[in-house]
């Protein structure tokens, strides 16, 4: 009977242990790079680093140290304005405005419907981009507030996707990915779409170098997609006449992504399983890569605007700290460190 | 001399709590006797007992694997999708039979035991590991075998049940019954259905307070509902046994699912949830026919089954205009025909021969997203795919004498156009000691699972190149019991397993944006499983029974590193406790009764490095749940009135990250059964 008691004793002890609510403060001034880490989609484990490229220190999990709660589900992207940083956190609905020295929240807005990229027409007014809607979303940063919506043509909620843009004047483009294949125009004084240019099968993202060429890359779909699949372009388009300028063709089956410019934007990189780099003016694609293949699929990618250094993303299995690569300009590894789970996306402080 | 089979003195405990419902407590002696059951040479096997089955109307198997078993269950939520790591694998690793017929999802590989309502189950049986082999192949981890029975009702008979639980939950269970010297009739229906808005403290996100500029000038953590997570299942199911009274018996079950749930909102959306609709239906049809052809030393059945499921999820928002718009629809139909033979035959009381051959047939169509081509037409992505599933097995079962039994099983897969090689398993077991009634038990096998057609075929990401998961198991115990009648029964068991599955499917994002899966990761899972069951007559009617579990169950990646970065080699699987624990423990006296169940989960890794983060950290949990009964005898009708307590000591705890589960909660039960 002691025993009995005595085993029930134990089973009525003893609780789940959590350490909620504890701030850090951080205010780190310095220049330096923002990852974004996806996490793992359903599972609200996305989170933010920033890496000081000059002392090599790496800080994880900021946004959650700073502020003590989660930064969401899936974060997709991150710009910065006027020293405030904006995070688009595609499944959690919501684009966070944090300080960038101290990371922590000032402002959000919420209720989009997958939001993917922001891009600021103004202080008072930004686009957000959306994936399974029509719609890109119009937001006033300064109100934290959706002002209104730009509607995409040829598109359903269940068939939208907006992806990344850049601007020219007074238009914005924007590169439509899951089961699209165009570039949108949008007058920004109209909030209205006003042209837009067929490229080949699911443009994945958009860059504009020093000479005012848009450029995208296409994934070229994949086996079976009642879309269509081919072989995967590179698109230099001309941003004055919306018309494009050059393909590069990929071989079949090549899955090349993440199209990026270096900080005079004069050159651009890519991911196909190695990395690979090309000046804007180039005639013919490479032969050789920039970076060889080194056993592992690179998930992102970013070039540093001041040294030219070369960060690559290897999100290994995808369900642990992914690791980030520093190469200078001459191809040295000059750093290596991890960061959260699918290291995603960059953006230069 | 009084004997007793070996094998059922195990269950003694359920053989006493059987008979809860009369108030009859009779703790059996406890002998050794010559022959065990032949079928279960060898076997580790954990017997769910009816009254752990039957023990309230609003319990799923996943509740009840959750607090009688070693299985972890991966809970998403309350009323949500629950699946079972078995011995430290996936949910695909586990196969679930009911009535002899797979279950599994053959889109997903898994089962849903949220979907199971424990009071249609009246037989459930866990076989750990190598002991699946004599049922079924796939099970990598081991399966879950449930059946139902003839309820043995003599004339009409009727039995209302009716929860209350908060949250508004309400459960109705009516079940009719009819039998004679023939005819067994058994007619049961359950509905549940609940708003699902439980309360918790959300640590993930904070509300911010602004000033007229709009500058945060405080936060705090929301007390939030559970969103977006309301329910209403019904089941009804139907059965029909005939029996010859001259060796044979026919049966029909018929078992009609319902389902029609909200999927909640995570804990850190921040999006409204009046402005989004995220919905999966579902309704479920499974049909068996049976014939059993009993003789002295042989017996022949046969089967044959149809399952048609057909998934509806929708998740929709409001694109401003107050009518929610489809962001994604998706259809899936699965039809599956079933059909078995199986064979015993007994030479003397030595040897016994067995033989079953089991035949699925999917038919399966996955609509799953509908987009505009590059023409302007509308096209649907999905796929539509048939698949033969043979499993062939026939088995040797000798024992000797008293004390020993050894077993020998050879099964057969095909899958499509792929056969496996044969696939052996070994068992052996023995009594090492009368005294004590110790005895030991051995077991190796081969094992194969076949890719998902989800893992083959699904758009975008399916891969039809992938190859079958294999494995070996090894499985060593030993097992005692003790007592004397009427005063006390102990029983026990410790086993070691050790199992190696190569070619693990993982499903792993693309540069392309979508997951594609691959056979990626070598896994070694091992461990030990202790069991132990006690029933105690503590004075006049006063009784205990207490049953525990308690399992070490490391799962570790052997695999080669997927870069050169990579950290999770010689790391324990995420969302595999290392240790899990369940007790039960049951006080009677005369008509009342009070049941305690207490479950422990050690921390669970969110990463395949086992790292621990601010962001990814499922610590572990002790779960205590309470429940009082009293039986009331009334002229016309038996009455059963009941309260219980789930989550007694509010906790706040996670079984899956961002998914909120709910604090202390309660339910009460009237059952009535008229006298007829």
């Amino acid at each position: 009977m002691i025993l009995v008691a005595a085993s029930f004793g134990m089973l009525l002890s003893g609780c789940m242990e959590w350490d909620y609510g504890e701030y850090e403060d951080f205010n780190i001034t310095s220049p330096g790079l923002f990852i974004t880490n996806e996490g793992n989609f359903q599972y609200g484990n996305a989170t933010l680093s920033f890496y000081n490229p000059a002392t090599k220190e790496i800080e994880n999990e900021v946004f959650y140290r700073a502020n003590a709660m989660k930064l969401g589900d899936v974060a997709q992207s991150m710009v910065i304005r006027d020293g405030i940083g904006w995070v688009v956190v595609n499944n959690s609905h919501v684009v966070f405005a944090i300080d960038i020295n101290t990371f922590k929240e000032v402002g959000r807005i919420t209720n989009f419907t997958s939001p993917r990229y922001i891009h600021f027409i103004s202080d008072e007014k930004a686009y957000v981009t959306q994936i399974w809607d029509n719609r890109i979303f119009i937001v006033n940063p300064k109100k934290y507030q959706i002002t209104g919506y730009i509607e995409c043509p040829n598109m359903t909620m269940e068939s939208g996707s907006t992806e990344q843009m850049v601007q020219y004047g007074k238009y914005v483009y924007v590169n439509c990915w899951s089961y699209q294949n165009r570039i949108l125009k949008i007058d920004t004084e109209t909030d209205q779409v006003v042209d837009e240019l067929e490229v080949g099968i699911q443009p994945t993202s958009l860059v504009m170098d020093c000479n005012n060429k848009l450029w995208t890359v296409t994934d070229g779909g994949y086996e079976g997609s009642p879309y269509g699949h081919e072989a995967p372009s590179l698109y230099r388009i001309d941003a004055e006449t919306f018309t494009i300028e050059k393909r590069f063709k990929f071989e079949f089956g090549d899955w090349p992504s993440e199209v990026q410019l270096n900080g005079t934007k004069d050159k651009i990189y890519w991911l196909n399983d190695d990395v690979w780099e090309m000046d804007v003016t180039a005639d013919r694609a490479p032969v050789e890569p920039f970076l060889p293949y080194n056993g592992t699929l690179y998930y992102g990618l970013t070039i540093c605007p001041r040294t030219g250094d070369v960060y690559v993303a290897d999100a290994i299995d995808y369900v642990q700290q992914g690791m980030i690569y520093r190469y200078s300009k001459d191809k040295e590894l000059i750093d290596e460190f991890y960061v959260g789970i699918i290291p995603g996306a960059f953006c230069w402080k | 001399m009084k004997r007793l089979i070996l094998g059922l003195l195990l269950l003694a405990p359920s053989v006493l709590l059987a008979q809860i419902n009369k108030r009859i407590f009779r703790i059996p002696e406890v002998t050794i006797l010559g022959k065990r059951p032949m079928k279960e040479i060898g076997v580790q096997k954990t017997q769910m007992d009816s009254i752990t089955l039957k023990e309230n109307i609003a319990l799923s198997m996943a509740d009840v694997l959750t607090f009688n078993s070693s299985i972890f269950v991966k809970n998403y939520g309350r009323a949500t999708l629950s699946t079972v790591a078995f011995r430290g694998t996936s949910p695909s690793h586990t196969q679930v039979t009911w009535n002899g017929m797979r279950i599994n999802n053959p889109m997903l590989g898994m089962t849903d035991f949220s979907m199971i309502p424990s009071y249609f189950i009246d037989d459930a049986s866990l076989l750990h590991g190598t002991s699946s082999v004599n049922e079924t192949g796939g099970g990598l981890g081991g399966s879950v075998k449930l059946s139902t029975q003839p309820a043995n009702a003599e004339g009409f008979g009727l039995q209302y049940v009716q929860g209350i639980g908060s949250f508004r939950t309400f459960d109705e269970f009516l079940r009719l019954t009819y039998g004679d010297d023939h005819w067994q009739s058994s007619t049961r229906l359950v509905y549940s259905s609940s708003p699902n808005e439980f309360s918790y403290r959300n640590h993930d996100k904070k509300e911010n307070i602004y000033d007229e500029d709009m500058n945060i000038v405080g936060q705090y953590y929301p007390e939030e509902k559970n969103r977006s997570g309301s329910f209403k299942d019904m089941h009804v199911l139907q059965e029909v046994y005939y029996n010859t009274r001259r060796g044979d018996r026919f049966g029909l079950n018929a078992w009609y699912i319902n389902s029609n749930r909200e999927l909640p909102m995570l804990t850190t959306d921040y999006g409204e949830e009046s402005a989004f609709e995220n919905r999966q239906r579902e309704e479920i049809f499974r049909g068996i026919l049976s014939w059993d052809h009993m003789r002295e030393n042989w017996k022949v059945a046969a089967k044959g089954g149809y399952i048609h499921t057909q998934m509806k999820y929708d998740y929709k928002r409001d694109a401003g205009t107050g009518t929610m718009v489809p962001m994604t629809r998706s259809r899936s139909k699965i039809n599956t025909f079933y059909g078995q033979a199986e064979g015993e035959y007994y030479i003397g009381r030595e040897w016994l021969f067995t033989a079953n051959v089991a035949a699925h047939q999917h038919f399966v169509e996955s609509r799953d997203k509908n987009i505009i081509r590059q023409d302007g037409n509308q096209a649907v992505v999905g796929y539509k795919k048939g698949r033969t599933e043979l499993s062939g097995a026939a088995s040797a079962k000798w024992q000797p004498n008293d004390r020993m039994g050894l077993s020998v099983v050879l099964r057969e897969e095909l899958y499509g156009e792929s056969w496996t090689p044969v696939i052996p398993a070994f068992f052996v077991d023995g009594i090492l000691s009368k005294k004590g009634n110790i005895m030991a038990k051995a077991s190796v096998s081969r094992n194969f699972r076949f890719p998902t057609l989800n893992d083959l075929y699904f758009l975008p990401g399916g891969n039809p190149d992938l190859k079958r998961e294999s494995g070996w198991t090894y499985d060593v115990g030993l097992s005692f019991a003790v007592g004397k009648e009427d005063v006390y029964s102990l029983s026990g068991s410790v086993n070691w397993f050790d199992s190696h599955v190569q070619d693990w499917i993982l499903w792993l994002p693309t540069t392309k944006g979508f997951f594609s899966p691959r056979n990626v990761k070598d896994v070694h899972a091992y461990g030990t499983e202790w069991k132990g069951d006690l029933s105690l007559a503590l004075a006049k009617d006063w009784n205990l029974t207490l049953n525990g579990t308690l399992s070490w169950t490391p799962s570790i990646n052997e695999g080669e590193p997927m870069s050169p970065a990579d950290q999770s080699v010689g790391k324990q699987l995420p969302y595999v406790p290392e240790w899990s624990s369940s007790v039960t423990g049951r006080l009677s006296w005369k008509r009342w009764s009070f049941l305690y169940k207490w479950c422990y989960y050690s921390e669970r890794f969110t990463m395949s490095s086992n790292d621990i983060s601010l962001t990814g950290k499922l610590p572990s949990y002790y779960m205590s749940n309470i429940t009082l009964e009293r039986g009331v005898s009334l002229k016309w009708a038996e009455l059963s009135l009941k309260g219980a307590v789930n989550n007694l000591f509010n906790e706040e705890y996670l079984s899956v990250l961002s998914r909120p589960m709910p604090r202390i909660n309660f339910e009460f039960f009237i059952g009535i059964t008229p006298k007829f």
